[in-house]
């Protein structure tokens, strides 16, 4: 059991040139949080973990876990155990030999070890399978013996590098589940690495988004919150962006009324909007970027059309559930979930419903102003 | 494979096969061209190819046995030909221990450290590689003459002084394990490191049993160099007692006797042992042995 502290951390793997992988993270995890790092490909989330796991050194911050100064700690006394996305079994040994690997090399009594290993395989179903070898297993078997290795080592701290990257659709989401249910049961602090927003959203207590880190910006940790704080209240339009599948449709506009509760926004196509958005600290005439997430939008019926906008439907998906309209809304990329079977055509012009209170507002620096409201569909 | 193949499939089949049987005949002709030799009465290269007269004279000499001439005399073996092949094998033997240690932990460095110079270092060792360690003979000559001064067993004529040399050879090997082990994944060796391994142990108890093959095929190519070694042997070992088989077989032939039939006899010998390390090595020569460990 351990909590996790993160001051001011700076990674720059080649000081020689100035360019910092990781700028000013500033994290607070609790001791038994499930947080999930997330991010696109290069924006350092795998190197923050490492960091962490000590496989990677800080150039400057300070790293605590269990109120501990970690920094020039070596990996295994830090008390963390970690999955690799490789899985990173040694294929040499048998189960019972990896899982028990570490706690023989720290000359943990013969006993103890076989107690510890049993009680793991026994969680994670895989005391038929301790005899054999890591290649005569399937890709699932494999992720669960990788975190096997890391429960017998009891570490307060679990670290997860992608570790369902390499799983097929249906497996991700059995183990996905199991993790979430391995959480439960352990009740240890998880840190979570991965690109995938839904693991995000379904796994996490609390998310840390990242984004590859600009040169002249101050930090590129974006955002740190629950998920449905980042989902309702995002910081920013890299956050917005970035939470939210389909990714949330922008557009962009110039703020022609300022309001607390809400303001009124002329998009590039002319239309005028209101959104439920607070604009007391901008000016008429500023440049913004109004953002409607695809799930929000409506049908030009629907009791909360309040606001409409046209466009072009390029391509229509039916899902069965739900169809997929993708609009070119005067250059802009628009998606819009629409019901299952909604009929539709490729060149059609279609009008779609914004409803005040689910439109997000950003200004020319990509900042979120505040929303006032929650949408509600029904 | 049960890939669809062309009709025409079957005559390149067959045409392939009778090069590649051509190509061994190749191969195989010249080896047994020497034993036929070894076993031709007379000191002749060239004759039959099938003794119609064989004898065993030539090998009775290689192992050390006088032979009974048919007019009484006796030709007592010219040169110990067996202490010249346990020379070989000892000096070979231990060269090649030593050359397999000394290559993987600076190959681990290489493939694993991160430090100055790294590839200025691998390069310039395969550039310096490139050069015929003949060229040197003359500087090798004068450095082990002198540190024969200071650690006797070292020195010109010992066999220390051999595999001490022998061990300036590993480059190759460096860059033929370096590259083995860049092929296994690195999280290997740090989930061992979270699991508390020291780099020793992560090195020996993960990274070594997994490079068994690679580890072979040094051993065996070092072991064969080793043996077939002749300019530097020839320069620093003195006695004839002390000679390796590569060197010694060409005292069989001076100018004025080539005695082709006892130098076929010992050498068929010095093939022995590097068929049997090979036989021994054989069942470390296996591939997937890091199967299932990462994600392929």
């Amino acid at each position: 059991m351990a909590d996790v502290i993160l001051k001011n951390v700076r990674k720059n793997y080649d000081p020689a040139i100035h360019q910092d992988t990781l700028r000013d993270i500033n994290l607070d995890i609790q001791d038994g949080e499930f947080v999930v790092f997330v991010g696109p490909s290069g924006c350092g989330k795998s190197t923050l973990l490492r960091m962490i796991a000590g496989l990677e050194d800080i150039t400057s911050g300070e790293l605590n876990i269990g109120g501990n100064f970690m920094n020039d700690v070596p990996p295994v006394e830090r008390n963390v155990g970690m999955v690799f996305q490789s899985y990173a079994l040694y294929p040499h040994m048998d189960l019972r030999e990896n899982m028990s690997f570490g706690l023989k090399l720290k000359k943990v009594e013969k006993s103890i070890i076989e107690k510890r290993v049993n009680n793991a395989s026994d969680i994670l179903g895989l005391d038929p399978l301790l005899d054999r070898k890591p290649k005569e297993l399937s890709g699932g078997q494999r992720q669960r013996v990788a975190i096997g290795r890391c429960i017998v080592q009891q570490p307060g701290v679990f670290l997860f590098d992608e570790p369902l990257s390499n799983l097929d659709a249906a497996l991700r989401v059995k183990m996905r589940i199991e993790i979430a249910k391995l959480h439960k049961e352990l009740q240890s602090t998880i840190i979570y690495v991965t690109h995938d927003q839904v693991e995000a959203m379904t796994l996490a207590d609390k998310i840390v988004v990242l984004s590859p880190l600009d040169p002249n910006a101050a930090t590129n940790l974006e955002q740190y919150g629950s998920p449905l704080d980042l989902y309702h209240n995002p910081a920013n339009k890299f956050v917005a962006g970035f939470i939210g599948s389909p990714k949330m449709n922008f557009i962009e506009g110039e703020i022609v009324e300022v309001g607390e509760q809400e303001s009124k926004i002329k998009l590039v196509t002319g239309d005028i909007v209101s959104a439920a958005v607070d604009t007391s600290r901008a000016s008429v005439g500023d440049a913004v970027e109004f953002g409607c997430r695809p799930e929000h939008l409506v049908e030009d019926t629907h009791a909360h059309a309040e606001n409409f906008i046209t466009g072009t439907v390029v391509v229509a998906e039916h899902l069965g559930a739900e169809s997929y309209v993708y609009m070119d809304v005067k250059g802009f990329d628009f998606t819009f979930k629409a019901r299952s079977e909604f009929p539709t055509n490729n060149g059609d012009e279609l009008r779609v419903g914004l409803p005040t209170k689910a439109s997000y507002l950003f200004d020319s620096n990509g900042i979120a102003f505040p929303r006032t409201a929650k949408y509600n569909k029904d | 494979m049960a890939m669809v193949q062309p009709k025409s499939l079957k005559y390149r089949k067959l045409a392939t096969h009778v090069v590649l049987c051509l190509f061994l005949c190749l191969i195989i002709f010249p080896l047994l061209m020497v034993i036929t030799i070894s076993f031709r009465t007379g000191n002749f290269a060239v004759g039959e190819l099938i003794p119609s007269n064989p004898t065993l004279d030539h090998w009775r000499l290689a192992l050390g046995i006088t032979v009974v001439n048919p007019d009484g005399s006796l030709t007592p073996p010219p040169f110990p030909v067996l202490t010249w092949l346990w020379n070989s094998i000892k000096v070979a033997g231990i060269s090649a221990l030593l050359i397999v240690a000394l290559s993987t932990t600076s190959a681990y460095a290489f493939a694993r450290m991160r430090f100055r110079g790294k590839a200025t270092i691998l390069n310039g060792m395969l550039i310096f590689q490139m050069f015929p360690s003949v060229l040197a003979l003359v500087a090798i000559y004068a450095l082990f003459n002198k540190i024969g001064e200071y650690i006797p067993w070292l020195g010109l004529n010992t066999h220390g002084g051999l595999i001490f040399a022998y061990l300036g050879g590993i480059a190759l090997h460096v860059w033929t394990i370096k590259g083995y082990f860049e092929t296994i994944d690195p999280a290997l060796e740090e989930s061992a490191a979270i699991d508390g391994a020291t780099p020793w142990q992560a090195f020996r108890l993960v990274l070594l049993p997994l490079s068994v093959p690679i580890l072979a095929v040094v051993f065996i190519l070092a072991f064969i160099g080793v043996i077939t070694e002749v300019p530097m042997a020839s320069v620093l070992m003195q006695d004839v007692d002390k000679l390796t088989l590569a060197v010694g077989a060409q005292q069989y032939l001076y100018p004025q006797n080539y005695l082709w039939g006892d130098f076929a006899a010992a050498a068929v010998l010095s093939g022995f042992p590097i068929t049997l390390v090979f036989l021994m090595a054989q069942r470390w020569l296996v591939g997937g042995l890091t199967a299932g460990g990462v994600k392929g």
